[in-house]
């Protein structure tokens, strides 16, 4: 009964949807508007909520939870289970959407019917292609006959909070890059759109998205970390850069809609970025669904699947590139500007990103390529980024620190260095300071700490003078920058690793610490049964600091093994351990890892997260 | 309840000897004495895909394949082959789908090349953008 | 205007990538096979014990001289055993010759299995180590191999052999002969 309900609930916001396409092309329907809008809204989050149910009340009939779920699943992991897999997924992309396209009907003024009608339509015409390709391709309600006694469980290694939690935000983050498209499409297909302050709208939908996509992109890089074994957070997988693509689009987007905003410039070039950012989101979507790829985050392999969204993406993309190509002429005017002022700065920004993004989109789609054009195959791995995309973003990041106190329009070169000076001191100081504490000298670790510092200096210094002309929100999330880039420094270039035998009461030194290794136990956990080494942690002194406790787990449902490193952390390093195979006569592999200044990076991440916050806030008030 | 513990022991014992272990990867009786030659492994270990794996090295993967073909690589390190012609032993027998750096030939030339154009084309866009500028004031 | 143009240039590049992915999907493509890089090379050259007598095993002696099927197999490997039917196929009913590779296994489990299941094979080479299986290529077991009369690799597939692809590697044999 409620499986159908909530097929039903599915439907309904199809036809939701269908009235909101067809009477927003019409005037002075705004009543029937908003009951469309609103009916969207509510029919789709009841079948969404319908699914979360059958998810915890363990309906085997329901195909979608046989597949994903086990009665000896932990009620948590039951409902983030729903988003765990494509068709529940697919279900969570639909009711962001509906969401955000709630808040574009909120919009909604007496002067500006026809903008927001526009925008609403094409917001109503993407929700309708995702809804349709739900429903004939991947319906969650679809039923297992005859019903199941109990489900197929659920891979032990994607019950984790971190992960439960890293979809939900990391679409918030697509879909609000759907908002900003159907602006962009608004403006660029209506005559006089230039008559609206479409800016302003897309201002706090650009800035959420961006926002939830940093830390969504985030909690996915803290639990590979502490997960996979062996301290690494980013692997350039394709799914992996499916979503940096659409980040680094949103981080050129937000940066030149404060041009706009400011000196009405560069309108085209964001309507262009707006339209990119979201085409790049729903291709990532592609990527992952479609079969064209295996990774570890591809969702189960399909081509018919991938055909659909393919035809889709084909058609929002060809719409509104066409529309631009022909019709963006308007937005163009002759404000230039200098290198040397913010906007300058922001457009070198913009640059950057654009080359980043363009080789991350290379190296990601060539294996693909080669494969179409000759028999052969390639794999473009960690090295060829490592080597491509970090030179050019040394260069950006050093812009970055002088960007935000420039002035409009043009700056002094002389007023500059002024403006820089206390900045460089503090830089400085802080660099000399930091490596002779940390006797260890690499160029690329020296570029990497003066990288971080200086960010983080030239912030300080603008907190300090209260220039808070500059908003607040940048400041912080630029400091974010700062930590992070402190974080990836210490942690990629002075990481010390340690593989070793062990046996009980064998011990190991690493940096300054000496490991114990000091017993091994048995524990039974809800649905996994575990061996769990403890190891004693003494510092230089002989005081013992922490006992840290690895396991080794298995889950008797899908017959997998883990393993659980154990990890302490403070500001300095983190010490992180993982047992391996063994037993009681030969002893057990061990491997261990110090890594210097690993927490700054969700530092860094939670502050640009914090900034951004800030900075949603403040626009929101001023739209009001 | 103690037959039901005997049974978990037991249990234990019978599962985590043939646990496929997630996490470990070099192993510490394939570590090489000789320091250069571990880290010259180590690199190249870094820069071969895990062919069994999803997007790891071998370095990193715990895949009975990776594992020999740690060890064939350590063997052929200690009779002197240099690491071009290691990669050339691996990339004859499998292909160059097992480097995780492109190799830089006919058909990757767009690969390694295009970053450096998509910069070149960067900074002509800032220089003209400037240039333009400069006339208008 | 040149700007005309370049305000066509996003739609073009789109396309472009949407085309190569679009025919990506259409052609029947396993995004995880890769492509054998010894197809059309000669077999390697490897010399090792056979599993039957005291003798030795040379590829260049068995393995050039008319069509045959290669198999890396052990008995800890349970698609090999399920594969093992159609292998014994391949010889009953193809008048195949058939070389196995016994990969990492024990040669007395090996003899054991064989009297127990059949043994297909003409010979079987010992490969204790699996650095004949490198030289192959192999990710795994099980892996079948078909080599042309003049030594060279014509077919690799990896994994058990089922009914489709039974019957795919018989017209390859027939077109070989």
């Amino acid at each position: 009964m409620l499986p159908t309900l909530g097929n039903i609930a599915l439907f309904l916001s199809l036809i939701f949807a269908v009235s909101q396409f067809y009477y927003t092309r019409k005037k002075n329907k705004i009543k029937i508007i908003s009951i469309s809008v609103k009916g969207l809204l509510i029919s789709s989050l009841f079948s969404f909520f319908i699914l979360i149910y059958l998810h915890i009340i363990s309906d085997f009939s329901v195909l979608n939870v046989f597949q994903n779920s086990h009665t000896t699943k932990p009620l948590f992991y039951k409902i983030t289970a729903v988003w765990g897999n494509h068709e529940g997924s697919m279900l969570l992309w639909i009711i962001v959407l509906t969401i955000f396209n709630y808040f574009i009907f909120k919009l909604y003024n007496k002067k500006n019917y026809i903008f927001v009608s526009k925008t609403l339509e094409i917001q109503a015409f993407i929700t309708i292609g995702f809804i349709i390709f739900t429903i004939l391709t991947s319906n969650p309600f679809d039923r297992i006959i005859p019903a199941q006694e109990n489900g197929l469980g659920f891979n032990p290694i994607l019950q984790d909070p971190a992960l439960a939690i890293h979809p939900p935000l990391l679409y918030i983050g697509y879909v609000g890059f759907s908002a900003a498209f159907s602006i962009s499409v608004a403006c660029l297909a209506l005559k006089n759109g230039k008559n609206f302050p479409w800016y302003k709208y897309m201002k706090p939908f650009v800035m959420i998205a961006w926002t939830f996509l940093t830390i969504g992109i985030a909690l996915g890089s803290l639990w590979a970390y502490y997960e996979l074994g062996w301290g690494g957070w980013w692997f350039w997988d394709p799914v992996e850069n499916a979503s940096f693509m659409p980040w680094l689009i949103g981080t050129a987007l937000l940066h030149s809609l404060i041009i706009v905003e400011k000196r009405q410039s560069l309108q085209a070039w964001v309507l262009l970025l707006s339209l990119l950012a979201f085409l790049l989101s729903v291709v990532g979507t592609f990527l992952v669904r479609s079969g064209i790829l295996t990774s570890v985050h591809t969702f189960a392999l399909d081509p018919s699947r991938g055909i659909y969204i393919l035809a889709f993406t084909a058609i929002l993309g060809s719409y509104s590139l066409i529309l631009f190509g022909v019709n963006s002429k308007k937005y163009f005017n002759n404000n230039y500007f200098t290198f040397f002022s913010k906007e300058g700065a922001i457009l070198v920004n913009n640059i950057f990103m654009i080359i980043v993004c363009s080789t991350v989109f290379l190296g990601t789609i060539y294996p693909l390529l080669i494969e179409a054009m000759t028999n052969n195959k390639i794999s473009v791995g960690e090295p060829y980024y490592n080597s491509t995309v970090i030179p050019i973003l040394i260069p950006a990041i050093i812009i970055m620190g002088v960007g935000p106190i420039l002035s409009w329009g043009k700056e002094n070169t002389s007023n500059i260095i002024r403006k820089l000076l206390p900045s460089l001191l503090i830089t400085t100081s802080l660099t000399i300071l930091f490596f002779s504490i940390y006797k260890s000298f690499s160029l690329i670790g020296i570029a990497g700490i003066l990288l971080a510092f200086w960010i983080i200096s030239n912030n300080l210094v603008m907190f300090y003078k209260k220039k808070f002309n500059l908003s607040v929100g940048m400041i912080v999330a630029h400091l974010g920058v700062g930590f992070l880039i402190l974080g990836i420094t210490g942690s990629s270039v002075w990481q010390i690793e340690k593989i070793s035998n062990m046996k009980i009461n064998n011990e190991i030194n690493i940096n300054k610490y000496k490991i114990v290794f000091d017993s091994i136990n048995e524990i039974k956990g809800p649905n996994y049964l575990a061996l769990r080494g403890n190891f004693l942690v003494f510092d230089k002194k002989k005081n013992i600091i922490t006992t840290l406790k690895p396991e080794h787990r298995f889950y008797p449902i899908t017959g997998s093994f883990t393993s659980e490193a154990s990890i302490h952390t403070n500001i300095f390093r983190d010490l992180y351990i993982v047992l391996g195979e063994g037993n009681l006569n030969e002893g057990w592999t061990i491997r261990m890892y110090y890594n210097p200044l690993v927490i700054w990076i969700w530092i860094g991440a939670l502050t640009i997260f914090l900034g951004g916050c800030i900075s949603i806030n403040r626009n929101l008030k001023k739209l009001t | 309840m103690i037959i039901k513990k005997k049974i978990i022991k037991i249990l234990f014992i019978v599962l985590f000897q043939f646990s496929v272990n997630e996490s470990n990867a070099v192993e510490p009786d394939e570590i090489l004495i000789n320091k250069k030659q571990e880290i010259m492994a180590r690199n190249i270990s870094k820069n071969i895909r895990c062919m069994v794996c999803q997007n790891q090295s071998i370095d990193e993967s715990n895949a009975p394949l990776a594992k020999d073909l740690r060890i064939l690589i350590r063997n052929k390190i200690q009779e002197g082959k240099t690491d071009k012609e290691i990669y050339k032993f691996l990339t004859d027998r499998y292909g160059d789908f097992i480097l995780l750096k492109p190799p830089l030939n006919l058909s990757t030339i767009a690969l390694w090349f295009l970053p450096f154009a998509f910069a070149l084309i960067g900074f002509f866009v800032i220089f003209f953008h400037n240039k333009k500028s400069k006339k208008s004031y | 205007m040149i700007k005309k143009q370049l305000l066509k240039i996003p739609f073009i590049i789109f396309i472009i990538v949407l085309s190569i992915f679009f025919y990506l999907l259409i052609i029947d493509r396993n995004p995880s096979k890769i492509p054998s890089a010894l197809i059309n090379n000669s077999v390697p050259e490897f010399e090792t014990n056979s599993l039957f007598g005291d003798k030795k095993f040379y590829s260049s002696k068995e393995l050039k001289h008319e069509i045959t099927l290669v198999n890396f197999f052990a008995t800890w490997c349970k698609p090999c055993r399920d594969e093992h039917v159609y292998i014994q196929r391949f010889k009953d009913e193809k008048a195949l010759n058939i070389i196995g590779i016994n990969y990492k296994d024990n040669p007395k489990k090996t003899v054991q299995w064989l009297k127990k299941l059949g043994n297909p094979y003409s010979n079987i080479a010992i490969d204790s180590n699996g650095r004949i299986a490198i030289d192959w290529g192999v990710y795994g077991i099980p892996e079948t191999f078909i080599v042309d009369s003049k030594g060279i690799i014509k077919f690799r597939h990896i994994g058990p052999i089922n009914k489709k692809k039974y019957r795919e590697i018989n017209l390859l044999i027939e077109k070989l002969r």
